[in-house]
């Protein structure tokens, strides 16, 4: 169980910037996040969000980098969480952590695919994510201090990111390595143009209301790359929760989603670029199952359901297989 | 030799017991958690159900894909072979030794994937 941050810290934090006291504060613990703690935080009827880094813990893109790079992406017009004041390492939240508004929905995914109240939402949803999604593809990294500069082609830095990260892990997995070779040896030419990208948008780190897309959230994975990373990536079947004829996040077709980005602004990507960033998607998250089981059994955090997640590494290594088979 | 039920046969209704009964008494906010443990009770039995199988069909997959002779039966520790097989795999993959015949590799691994999926989650490599 994490540690709460400091309350009377964090309250003289909130006030400053709300300009307000805004009195006692409650604050609860909210479950999940790969590396990051979340917070939910309550002074009577009024709600914020806090999202710090763990003591001790690191991550990939600092939070001041989430806080700079969702900003951006607000002036353009996708829906995020306002931002109401960030700390820094050793700052009032104790680590790095930023506070913004809380967003009411639900980023749980299968509730979005099959809750009853939610049924006008998927109607709009793909609509939505395609614009968000060209809104995200409209920043260019330059616009983005913060943001790492890309080193290389971005296909060839993504082959190079998951292999370390499965070195990392040392579970042999020879389909994610024959996937990772077919890559390798069939890598895109450079897009058009490189972009921010999201880097982990699917629909559990999305809020839906009953109007659809809320806001977009968790901006850890954000780096510069190619575009059609963030579309491959909301598109691989495990995120389609078994509506497998929507490839779109189990809400659209590919079809509805890509003239949705097009009429947005985006690039729409070819068949083939899509193709294999799908394929990467699924390395990544067979990857990130393989991580997530070795949490577990390295005894940095004992689950088993992150225990559990090491027998799903075959589901997106098949899906792999199928696309590049 | 124990008495029945069997491992398998007592894991089926642990099974059973979660999913049909256990799961309706939880608040509804954490029944994923008895969803996951009832699954996790089903793959094991699939696997304690399937023995030394899969892992001697993918110790002579693996072994294939490298230019290896078949293992010598009967093999010692069918599963602990065929991980290091795998290893031995993973690294002859990444260093593109078997970059003039991956597409075979890749046909021959959907047969591996295939087994794993018959244990964790069956009928998945149909439903694509």
């Amino acid at each position: 169980m994490a540690e709460p941050p400091e309350q009377a810290s964090l309250r003289e934090a909130l006030g400053e910037a709300l300009g307000e006291d805004p009195g006692e504060l409650t604050l609860e613990h909210v479950p999940g996040g790969a590396s990051r703690e979340t917070w939910l935080v309550a002074a009577g009827e009024r709600r914020w969000v806090l999202r710090r880094d763990p003591p001790g813990g690191e991550s990939f893109a600092p939070l001041a980098t989430e806080v700079e790079v969702s900003g951006a992406a607000a002036e353009v017009g996708v829906p995020v969480p306002p931002v109401v004041t960030f700390e820094d390492e050793g700052g009032r939240f104790g680590t790095a952590g930023y506070l913004m508004d809380h967003v009411e929905g639900t980023s749980v995914a299968p509730r979005v695919l099959r809750r009853d109240e939610l049924a006008g939402a998927r109607e709009r949803l793909t609509v939505q994510l395609g614009s968000a999604l060209a809104g995200i593809h409209s920043l260019s990294p330059g616009e983005l201090p913060s943001l790492p500069a890309l080193e290389g082609d971005p296909a060839l830095a993504a082959c190079e990111f998951w292999e370390r990260a499965l070195d990392e892990i040392g579970e042999p997995l020879p389909v994610v390595e024959a996937g990772l070779r077919w890559l390798r040896l069939n890598a895109p030419p450079a897009p058009d143009r490189v972009t921010l990208v999201h880097g982990d948008f699917r629909l559990g780190n999305l809020i839906v209301d009953e109007q659809g897309l809320a806001a977009v959230i968790d901006w850890e994975l954000c780096h510069a790359g190619d575009p059609a990373e963030d579309i491959g990536w909301l598109c691989i079947r495990s995120w389609r929760f078994g509506n497998d004829d929507l490839p779109a996040a189990g809400v659209g077709t590919l079809d509805e989603l890509l003239v949705a980005y097009d009429a947005a602004g985006g690039i729409r990507p070819g068949p083939e670029r899509l193709r294999w960033w799908e394929a990467l998607g699924n390395v990544k998250w067979a990857v990130i199952c393989a991580r997530q089981a070795d949490d577990h059994l390295s005894g940095r955090r004992p689950s088993a359901e992150l225990a559990s997640l090491g027998r799903r590494i075959c589901e997106p290594e098949w899906d792999l297989l199928e696309l590049i088979g | 030799m124990q008495d029945r039920p069997t491992a398998p046969e007592l894991l089926d209704a642990l099974a059973a017991m979660l999913f049909a009964e256990v799961r309706e008494w939880v608040p509804r906010e954490r029944r994923f958690q008895i969803l996951v443990a009832a699954n996790v009770c089903a793959v094991v039995a699939r696997e304690l159900r399937a023995g030394d199988e899969p892992s001697l069909a993918d110790l002579a997959l693996f072994r294939e894909l490298l230019g290896r002779e078949p293992a010598e039966p009967p093999v010692a520790d069918p599963a602990g072979e065929a991980r290091a097989a795998a290893t031995d795999l993973g690294a002859a993959l990444r260093a593109g030794e078997l970059d003039p015949r991956l597409d075979d590799a890749i046909a021959g691994l959907r047969d591996h994937v295939r087994r794993k999926l018959e244990i964790a989650r069956p009928g998945y490599s149909e439903d694509s």
